[in-house]
C-alpha cells in the first residue's frame, strides 16, 4: 500500500519534473522553484495520507463496528460500510457504563465519568508539577547520590506496577488507604504513581535542551534557586509541559489495573475504564444465557456495544486533545517570536 | 500544594546558614540540587522502597502463607528452576530482547520523521497531529488489544498476484515486516509527541540564520535540528526500550502476570527480577553511552 502510494507519487514527480523542464525552457528559473516546491508538497502530502490511513485505521474500524448491527457483524462481506446504522449500540452502552449516574455515597453531580475527571485531573496537576521540579534538580544540578538517585528512577519506570502489586496492596491496607483515591493520587504528588519516573526523565531531557545562560543571568542579579525555577524556568518550559499534561491524562484516563485492585470494595468509586471488562461480563452472560452455552470468557459476544462503550469511554479525551493540540500550534509561533 | 511548602522550608536552610557562615558555592549548589529531588527522596522512601525490596526477597523465597505475606528464604531455588526445568523462559525472554533490538531504532526513525513532518508549515497540521495521536488515546485500552491480535495483517496488504511472483518464503518475509511496521507505527504516538515538542524548542531564528548563509535543508537537519533534539532521542530511545520490555503483551509478562494470578507469586518475582536487572543494565549501558553523544546546553 505504501510501496505503491511511494512508487506513484514517483511517477508523478517524474512528469512533472518533464512539464517543468518544458516550461522552464521558456519561462524564467522563478517558476522552475516553484515547480519543484509544488511536487515536494505533493509527495509530502501522499506519504502524510498513507500514514494517516494506518494510524486512523483501529479508530474507523471502533467506529464502524459499533454501529454494525449483529447480522453485519457476523457477515464478512460487510467490513467498511453498514447496512444500517445502530446508534441504538450507544444507548445501551451509555446505559451499561452508568456515563452520568447519580450516586449516593458520591455527592457531585455525574457518575463513573465524574469519577474518571476527579482522579485524572488531581493525577495530572501532581504529576506535571512535582516531576518538573523533580526534573530540573536533575537536570541542572550537581549533588551526591545524583547517579545513584537517578538510576532508581529509571527502576521506578521499568519495574511495571504488576509485579509491586502485592507489597503496595500490603502497605496500602495497613494505612487503610484501601477503597479510596489516595493510592491513585497521593503518589503522583512524589513522582511515583502511574509512569512518575517517566516524567521525571521526560523534564529532565527538556530541561536539559533548554539554554544556561538565562538562569545564570538571575543567579548573578540575586534570584534564589525557586524563583529561577518557578519565574524563569518553567514558563520557557511550556512544550514540556504539555506534551506531560496530555500523557499523564491519557494515562491516567486509560488505567485500570490499579483502580481495579485498589478500589474493589467501592463499586461506585470505580473508573469508567474499569467498567468495561465488567460490561463485557455482563454482555457475554447474558448471550450465553440467550444461547444456553457456556462461553469462553475471551469471546466477546457483543462486539457492536463493546466498540460503542470503548469509545464513550476515550470521547472525553478525544476532546480534550483536540483543544490541547490548538495550544501546540500557538506554542510554535511563540516560541520563534521570542527567539529562545 | 504539600511537597512546594516542604521545599520552601528545606530552601530556608541554606539561607539560615548563610547568615552565620558564608556557604562554599559547590555546598550551596548541592543543596540546592537537594532540595529539587526532595519530593522524590520521600516519595521513594515512602512507596518504592519497601515494596521493591519485598519483591526482590520474594524472588528469593517461598511463600508460606498469603496471610500477613509470609516467607522462607530458599536462596535460588526459584532462579535454578527457571534455568534448569522451565522449557519457556529462556527462548521467550530472547525473542524479547530480539524484538525490542529490532523494534527500538525502527520506531525512532519513523517517529522522528512523522514528528519532522507535521511539525512543517501544512495545511491540516492538527488533523495529522489528532490522527498520529489516535493510538495512544486508544492506546492501553481494549480495542487496541483486540485490533493488535486479530487484524494486524489487514491494514497493509500486497496483492497478491505479486505475492506469487516473489515466491512464498520471500512473500512472508514481507508481510511480516508489513505488520511489524504496523504495529510499530501504532506505539510510535508518544515517541511523535515528545519529538514535536521537541522540535518545536528549537528557535526558528536558528535555521533563518542558517538558511541566510546558504544552508540547506539536509545540512540544516544534521546540523541543527539533530543535535537539538539528541536529548529526546535519548528520552524516547530509554521509554521505547522499557515499553517494548514490559509490554503487557510480550510472552514473559504474560508469563509472569499468569504465574501471579495463580498464586505462583514467588516463581513471577523471580522471573521479573532476572528479566529486569538485564533490562535496567541494558538502559543504564543506554544512558552511559547516549549521554556522551547528546548535545547538552548546560549542565554545571
Amino acid at each position: 500500500m505504501e510501496k505503491a502510494a511511494d512508487r506513484a507519487a514517483q511517477k508523478a514527480a517524474e512528469k512533472a519534473a518533464k512539464k517543468a523542464a518544458k516550461h522552464v525552457s521558456v519561462q524564467n528559473r522563478f517558476t522552475k522553484k516553484h515547480v519543484r516546491r509544488f511536487i515536494v508538497s505533493i509527495f509530502l502530502y501522499l506519504v502524510l495520507f498513507d500514514l494517516a490511513f494506518v494510524f486512523l485505521y483501529p479508530f474507523i474500524t471502533m467506529i464502524i463496528d459499533s454501529l454494525k448491527s449483529d447480522a453485519d457483524l457476523v457477515n464478512i462481506t460487510v467490513k467498511w460500510i453498514p447496512s444500517s446504522l445502530e446508534w441504538g449500540n450507544y444507548q445501551v452502552a451509555f446505559k451499561g457504563l452508568d456515563y452520568f449516574k447519580i450516586t449516593d455515597s458520591f455527592p457531585f453531580v455525574g457518575g463513573f465519568l465524574m469519577n474518571s475527571l476527579l482522579v485524572t485531573a488531581i493525577a495530572t496537576i501532581g504529576h506535571t508539577f512535582v516531576c518538573a521540579f523533580i526534573g530540573y534538580g536533575f537536570a541542572r544540578y550537581k549533588f551526591p547520590g545524583k547517579t545513584v538517585f537517578f538510576g532508581c528512577v529509571i527502576l521506578s519506570m521499568l519495574v511495571p506496577t504488576q509485579v509491586l502489586i502485592f507489597p503496595l496492596y500490603i502497605m496500602f491496607s495497613g494505612w487503610g488507604w484501601l477503597n479510596t483515591y489516595l493510592p491513585l493520587l497521593v503518589p503522583c504528588f512524589f513522582g511515583f504513581g502511574l509512569r512518575g519516573g517517566f516524567y521525571i526523565f521526560l523534564f529532565r531531557q527538556f530541561f536539559m535542551g533548554l539554554p544556561y545562560e538565562m538562569e545564570e543571568a538571575a543567579r548573578i542579579d540575586g534570584c534564589g534557586a525557586l524563583k529561577t525555577f518557578f519565574k524563569i524556568m518553567l514558563p520557557m518550559s511550556r512544550s514540556s509541559i504539555l506534551v506531560c499534561t496530555v500523557l499523564s491524562i491519557v494515562w491516567h484516563w486509560n488505567d485500570y489495573f490499579e483502580p481495579s485492585i485498589y478500589l474493589t470494595r467501592r463499586p461506585d468509586l470505580a473508573l469508567l475504564p474499569s467498567r468495561l471488562p465488567a460490561m463485557y461480563a455482563a454482555l457475554n452472560q447474558v448471550a450465553s444465557e440467550a444461547e444456553n452455552v457456556s462461553l469462553n470468557s475471551n469471546v466477546v459476544v457483543n462486539q457492536a456495544i463493546c466498540m460503542a462503550s470503548t469509545f464513550l469511554v476515550i470521547l472525553p479525551l478525544l476532546i480534550a486533545y483536540m483543544f490541547v493540540q490548538k495550544q501546540f500550534m500557538e506554542g510554535v509561533e511563540r516560541s520563534g517570536l521570542t527567539g529562545m | 500544594m504539600a511537597e512546594n511548602q516542604k521545599a520552601t522550608t528545606k530552601a530556608k536552610e541554606p539561607k539560615a546558614k548563610k547568615t552565620r557562615k558564608p556557604m562554599k558555592i559547590k555546598t550551596r549548589r548541592s543543596l540546592e540540587g537537594l532540595m529539587f529531588v526532595t519530593p522524590w527522596l520521600i516519595g521513594a522512601a515512602v512507596f518504592f522502597v519497601f515494596p521493591l525490596l519485598t519483591s526482590i526477597r520474594l524472588s528469593f523465597s517461598e511463600l508460606t502463607s498469603m496471610k500477613g505475606f509470609q516467607m522462607k528464604w530458599n536462596g535460588i531455588d526459584n532462579y535454578k528452576y527457571l534455568f534448569e526445568r522451565s522449557t519457556t523462559y529462556i527462548p521467550n525472554f530472547l525473542t524479547e530482547v530480539k524484538d525490542t533490538l529490532i523494534d527500538t531504532p525502527i520506531t525512532l526513525v519513523f517517529s522522528l520523521i512523522i514528528a519532522m513532518l507535521v511539525n512543517r508549515d501544512i495545511k491540516g497540521r492538527g488533523f495529522f497531529r489528532t490522527v498520529f495521536f489516535l493510538p495512544v488515546l486508544l492506546g492501553t485500552g481494549y480495542v487496541m488489544e483486540v485490533l493488535l491480535s486479530s487484524e494486524m495483517n489487514g491494514v497493509i496488504s500486497i496483492p497478491s498476484g505479486l505475492l506469487q511472483a516473489i515466491g512464498a518464503s520471500f512473500a512472508e518475509l514481507v508481510t511480516g515486516f508489513l505488520s511489524r511496521i504496523t504495529t510499530v507505527l501504532w506505539k510510535s504516538g508518544v515517541q511523535i509527541i515528545l519529538f514535536l515538542a521537541g522540535l518545536q524548542g528549537i528557535s526558528a531564528s536558528l535555521y533563518e540564520a542558517s538558511r541566510v548563509d546558504g544552508a540547506t535543508e539536509w545540512e540544516n537537519f544534521w546540523k541543527i535540528t539533530l543535535p537539538l533534539v539528541s536529548p529526546i532521542i535519548l528520552l524516547n530511545f530509554v521509554y521505547t526500550m522499557i515499553d517494548s520490555f514490559t509490554d503487557s503483551g510480550n510472552a514473559i509478562m504474560s508469563d509472569i502476570e499468569h504465574c501471579f494470578n495463580n498464586g505462583a507469586l514467588a516463581r513471577g518475582a523471580s522471573m521479573g527480577w532476572f528479566y529486569f536487572a538485564f533490562t535496567f543494565i541494558v538502559c543504564i549501558v543506554v544512558l552511559a553511552v547516549m549521554s556522551r553523544l547528546t548535545f547538552n546546553q548546560g549542565e554545571r
